[in-house]
């Protein structure tokens, strides 16, 4: 086993792997930025080293200097978390020829599934369903698509080659309309991407993002953990998950099928340690492979509530070459989890991030609470990362419940001095159909429930009334006091308390 | 001491609250028992009305006041009565919200601004966008208005807090 392990990440990913590491009785070494300084992981490790500046290009991303501190310390294995490192196959290859194990993929796993051509053709070959298209099959002509495009499938998407966020994407019924869009298509990919090369996609209808766990070790098992619901998104950003998927509920069928497939995804690649098979299920509950994550996932712990594996724990034991702990046939899964990702942003102003200092917070606790997070009060948001403060997980036994205890858990979480989108999460908790498991993907894009509007107790319009006439009163007040400051012979904050008890 | 009337507004709903003292209100005319704690240094507060209680987070922003009040955000205006007399003497029937400064709501670097000074623009329309925690911000007009001056340009890193442009 390790002795001495450097996490090579910031925030709440680094302090819930320092967690890991400690009950496995290892060393920790954290590394930081200028801006991070105060961090929870550089206070919670047992050694801490300087990357530098702030922004992450000079300092989460400087594998060199990474690599450099860990030689420096001895620590024998490198945890990359999520994002920056994590990912990277050049990374991976370096830890191994300077001798120090990754805790992740070998780095032809990681090429594999990083190239979205590669991956496809490689599952595909393995037996796994994708998604049915064109994207990979090099730049075709009008003709070639027109020709392709019944053997596909409609309804389906043009998509630009270049660039995203919808833009020269256009639906297609059928094959009589699809000449012109095709045009269109092309006209303005050109003038948004100046490429106006294009790719045909089947249209999902009503698709859900379901994703399955798997473990591999160096001993050729393989398990799944069952899956994840992953369907609520905005802009592409997962905001909350549970385990298992409300779509799949009992249907322990497609759950084993899904499973297999993703269990053979992996196998593919000749995969190690955990990842991630991400599918689309339409209503049909056909699947197909998106892509493969390579790493350890922010919504891990809906899986670590519902089966009791510490997926960390089996990452750094799977790392240094032990057997998995655990056959497919002893993974049950236990009850419900659910996991709200707790942003610095203002929902009430479209998601826009928060900067600042946190100048209280208040976290909920109680039965079936976990929360995994990098902040506390008095910590400075900076602007230089991502807008995840923290992780609300909740385990209950039915899905009504583990609602019931996130809104619990919500109601009694405390954040000052930024904004956050906990009330974005009330407001999709109280949601009928997000409560009936009625979503997809497309949920949150159809401009639904930004936030709470219904069932308003009617008196709080007047409670806000009468708090922004108590705060003004009590402003117009504590200013009057300040300005009178110097002309009293007694001390201020004497002069004050006198005053408060004589207002009366 | 003296009691003092306030005039609060919220979504078109007008409240007359007058403090009678630290711990009794009346609202339209209703008497309440409260109790108002701030609690130091924070936004938050604890609220007691008739026993009943509450958390309100009071924000002041552009002349007016943001109140999150379970999971829910009320926009407040108020004005004392010297206030109130001044506006109806100038002659004016509503409460107005004065020019709206869009300052930079954090640190970044201004990547387009699609409105020029003069321009007229509706509420929501995006005034100006700005790139930060690796994403790009759409900054929009909270209600319609003029253009009344342009502060930043395209490429400049910004502060927190920096005033972007003035809305009339």
């Amino acid at each position: 086993m390790f002795k001495k392990i450097l996490v090579a990440n910031r925030g709440e990913i680094a302090v819930r792997i320092i967690r890991s590491c400690r009950e496995l009785n290892i060393q920790t070494v954290a590394v930081y930025s200028d801006a991070d300084r105060h961090s929870l992981h550089v206070r919670y490790a047992d050694e801490a080293f300087h990357l530098g500046p702030s922004k992450a290009s000079e300092s989460y991303l400087r594998s060199d200097k990474i690599l450099e501190i860990a030689k420096l310390c001895g620590a024998d294995a490198i945890h990359p978390g999520y994002g920056f490192l994590a990912e990277r196959a050049d990374f991976s290859q370096a830890c191994q020829d300077q001798g120090i194990s990754f805790i992740g993929p070998k780095p032809s796993s990681i090429s594999a599934m990083g190239d979205k051509q590669v991956a496809r053709e490689t599952v595909s070959k393995a037996g796994v369903p994708v998604v049915p298209g064109t994207e990979g099959q090099g730049n075709l002509t009008d003709k070639a698509l027109l020709k392709i495009a019944p053997g596909i499938g409609f309804p389906l998407l043009i998509k630009p080659s270049a660039g995203g966020g919808g833009k020269g994407m256009r639906e297609v019924a059928n094959i009589k309309e699809m000449p012109g869009l095709l045009t269109a298509s092309r006209r303005e990919a050109e003038s948004s991407f100046g490429d106006g090369n294009i790719y045909l996609e089947k249209l999902i209808l009503g698709a859900r993002h379901i994703e399955i766990q798997i473990l591999a070790d160096q001993h050729g098992n393989v398990i799944h953990l069952g899956e994840r619901e992953c369907s609520i998104q905005r802009r592409h950003q997962k905001l909350l998950e549970e385990a298992p998927s409300p779509f799949i509920g009992d249907d322990q069928a497609l759950r084993d099928k899904m499973g297999e497939v993703a269990v053979q995804a992996a196998r593919a690649v000749d995969y190690i340690n955990a990842g991630t098979i991400e599918f689309l299920v339409d209503a049909n509950k056909e699947y197909y492979f998106l892509e493969m994550n390579t790493r350890l996932q922010v919504e891990h712990p809906v899986t670590e509530a519902v089966t009791g594996i510490d997926i960390v724990k089996e990452q750094i034991r799977i790392a240094a070459g032990l057997p998995l702990q655990h056959k497919q046939e002893d993974i049950i899964l236990n009850g419900w989890a659910m996991e709200c990702r707790i942003n610095a942003e203002d929902p009430f102003r479209d998601f826009m991030p928060s900067t600042g200092l946190i100048t209280q917070s208040i976290i909920p606790a109680g039965p079936g609470i976990r929360i995994d997070t990098g902040v506390y009060s008095g910590f400075e948001i900076s602007p230089y990362y991502d807008a995840l403060i923290s992780k609300l997980i909740v385990h209950e036994v039915t899905r009504e419940e583990t609602i019931t205890r996130m809104k619990r858990a919500l109601d009694e979480y405390r954040v000052l001095g930024i904004r956050t989108n906990i009330p974005f999460h009330q407001a999709l908790l109280d949601n009928k159909d997000f409560q009936e498991g009625e979503f997809d993907t497309q949920f949150l894009q159809d401009g639904n429930l930004p936030v709470r509007r219904h069932q308003m107790d009617r008196t709080l319009p007047e409670i806000a009334a009468l708090a922004a006439v108590l705060a003004s009163y009590k402003q117009t007040h504590q200013s009057a006091v300040s300005m009178q400051r110097g002309r009293r012979e007694t001390s201020n904050w004497k002069w004050t308390s006198r005053w408060e008890r004589t207002k009366e | 001491m003296t009691s003092e009337i306030y005039f609060a507004e919220v979504g078109g709903e007008k409240y007359q609250i007058e403090i009678l003292s630290e711990k009794r209100v009346v609202i339209n005319g209703v008497t309440h028992e409260i109790d108002f704690q701030t609690l130091r240094q924070h936004s938050s507060c604890s609220l007691l009305v008739d026993g009943k209680s509450y958390e309100p987070n009071t924000f002041q922003e552009n002349g007016g006041w943001e109140i999150l009040l379970n999971g829910r955000r009320f926009n407040v205006l108020v004005e004392d009565e010297r206030e109130r007399r001044l506006r109806l003497a100038a002659g004016e029937s509503t409460l107005q919200e004065g020019r709206y400064i869009l300052k930079s709501p954090m640190p970044g670097l201004v990547i387009d601004i699609p409105v020029k000074a003069g321009d007229d623009v509706k509420e929501g329309q995006v005034l100006l966008i700005l790139e930060s925690m690796k994403m790009q911000n759409e900054l929009t007009a909270p209600r319609d208005g003029k253009i009344a001056r342009i502060q930043a340009q395209v490429n400049d890193n910004v502060e927190r807090k920096e005033t972007l442009l003035i809305l009339d």
